[in-house]
């Protein structure tokens, strides 16, 4: 019994980590239908500024976690923010009318320069480096289960920022116009939207849930590497498919689908639990030639 | 009356097929001003470099004075210029209320906000029962009243009208050409564009007919009406619509 609850706290953790990253695509494409292959680079970016934040801080006396966390939290979200406005501003919007493909090869080129930017430039980069426990490492004992504290903080702040992301998309003049520019671009500059900022503040805000999934998947770990957002970023990508590109809801379920996917893989099936990803892949395989829109197609559902 | 709107000397092209060439025209301030002309005349040119879409490779559109030539788009709304798109364009998957607040974006007080919708609201009771629907489930009529009702939101000196007779029954017809009128007695100016000779010379004091990119003929809506060639002009491209 605890050995399952222990793989559904794990599950859920992943798939917290995987919608975070899954709604950035989804965001993306919304208002641009670009596929912003850096994301998961700009995820393992946001890690590392958080870890260097917290090196300094750490060496200049601050000693409170609480004032840690909040300072690093920011430092990370502030820094991808600014990262992925800077790709949409630089690298996206200049190829604005070029074809697709030459922004997928662009952005993918500028996830391995920060990539190996990382590994290059940041000391002892190339190792995975120590992540600190900024969180209460207490648990509480629920009969054989042990529930840990951190893991249920995590959990929660997730929740609440994709609610939040959700509210500031459905419910405010920001998210309207956010909305509006992903079904007519044309027709809602016209109604007074200024398109470019639009998109860069969804940049921002995308890229800013991403380092917030990069911090999580620290503090669980406690360990991060150079090339973290490379596995984050193709399963982030591949929750928003399976939920239906475009589709904020969609982006959320796919990523815990992912999740239960490799849960599964790890515990119930007869191979060892190294062939999880194998096994999640493989069926996002199957169902992307058996349903190749998506499980939850876009044309029923609301586009973001 | 002054001139709201001034289009000088006007080359643009968008789409290869649709062309300006060396257009002049005025929209005076107050006015219902038309711009009649068939299809691939370069109407749908003239209202993008208009409103900044298709920046115009010479020329100058002039608005209160002031030059707004390839100003970006959100820059010329907001200075007071709106439109009510061709193909009426609604948000589909956005509900009535919110295709409605769009129209109204750059208008931030809630009270403000409140009151043109009861505006809107007045003169389209039927989109009063149907806030919560998604504009892409309606019928091409209803779509028509939401476009015009988005139009209205907005604050604009000058309304710029992009057919809202296509594809609509004559019964919608002749009431949005009510609504247009209503719009312009509230202070309004508007630029009609259309391919309804008649409904929109009764309502317009002045046009232009446009043919092959240039200003065929121009005048008093009266003038067009006895004009032999309005006809020629505006069935210019041959078969008559």
């Amino acid at each position: 019994m605890s050995i399952i609850a222990q793989y559904v706290m794990n599950g859920a953790m992943l798939g917290m980590m995987y919608a975070l990253v899954a709604v950035g695509f989804t965001l993306f494409f919304g208002v641009l239908d670009v596929i912003q292959f850096a994301h998961g680079d700009v995820l393992a970016a946001g890690a590392f500024a958080a870890l260097a934040v917290w090196l300094g801080l750490t060496r200049l006396g601050v000693a409170s976690p609480a004032l840690l966390l909040a300072l690093v939290v920011v430092a990370a979200t502030v820094a991808t923010a600014l990262l992925g406005a800077a790709v949409a501003r630089f690298l996206v919007l200049p190829l604005k009318g070029a074809p697709q493909l030459n922004v997928l090869l662009v952005t993918l080129m500028m996830g391995t320069v920060l990539r190996e930017s990382i590994r290059l430039f940041y000391p002892g980069g190339s190792q995975p480096q120590l992540f600190p426990a900024l969180l209460p490492t207490s648990s509480v004992a629920l009969g054989e289960f042990n529930l840990r504290i951190d893991n249920v903080i995590l959990l929660a702040a997730g929740t609440v920022l994709i609610a939040g992301t959700s509210l500031l998309v459905t419910r405010t003049r920001l998210g309207l116009a956010i909305r509006a520019v992903a079904q007519d671009e044309e027709t809602a500059r016209t109604m007074g939207v200024d398109f470019r900022r639009i998109v860069l503040l969804t940049f921002a805000l995308g890229s800013a849930l991403a380092a917030f999934a990069g911090v999580m998947d620290g503090l669980y770990y406690n360990e991060i590497f150079f090339g973290m957002g490379l596995l984050l970023g193709v399963i982030g990508f591949a929750a928003a498919i399976i939920g239906g590109l475009g589709n904020l809801y969609g982006a959320i379920l796919g990523g815990f689908f992912f999740a239960a996917l490799q849960t599964i893989g790890a515990v119930a099936l007869p191979f060892a639990s190294a062939y999880k990803d194998v096994f999640a892949f493989g069926v996002v395989i199957a169902l992307m030639a058996l349903r190749p829109k998506g499980l939850i197609g876009e044309r029923t559902s609301e586009r973001v | 009356m002054s001139a709201l709107l001034q289009v000088e000397n006007l080359f643009a092209a968008y789409e290869r097929a649709d062309v300006l060439e060396d257009v002049s025209l005025s929209v005076e301030r107050g006015s219902i001003t038309c711009l009649l002309g068939s299809n691939g005349s370069g109407k749908t040119t003239l209202i993008r470099s208009i409103l900044g879409l298709t920046p115009p490779r010479r020329g100058r559109v002039l608005f209160e004075g002031a030059d707004i030539t390839s100003w970006p788009t959100h820059r010329i709304v907001e200075r007071g210029i709106s439109c009510i798109p061709e193909g009426r364009k609604v948000f589909p998957r956005l509900t009535v209320l919110e295709n409605l607040r769009l129209g109204a974006y750059l208008e931030r007080g809630p009270e403000v906000i409140a009151k043109r919708l009861d505006r809107v609201f007045a003169v389209f009771p039927q989109l009063d029962d149907r806030r919560a629907q998604l504009a892409g489930t309606m019928s091409g009529g209803e779509q028509a009243m939401v476009s015009i009702g988005r139009g209205m939101m907005s604050a604009a000196k000058l309304l710029l009208v992009d057919e809202p007779s296509l594809g609509l029954s004559p019964l919608l017809v002749k009431e949005n050409f009510a609504v247009i009128r209503r719009i312009n007695e509230q202070g309004t100016t508007v630029f009609l564009v259309e391919q309804n000779v008649h409904q929109t010379l009764s309502i317009a004091q002045r046009g232009y007919v446009l043919s092959k990119g240039r200003v065929a003929v121009q005048g008093s809506a009266q003038e067009l009406l006895e004009n032999d060639r309005v006809r020629q002009a505006y069935f210019g491209q041959g078969a008559p619509r």
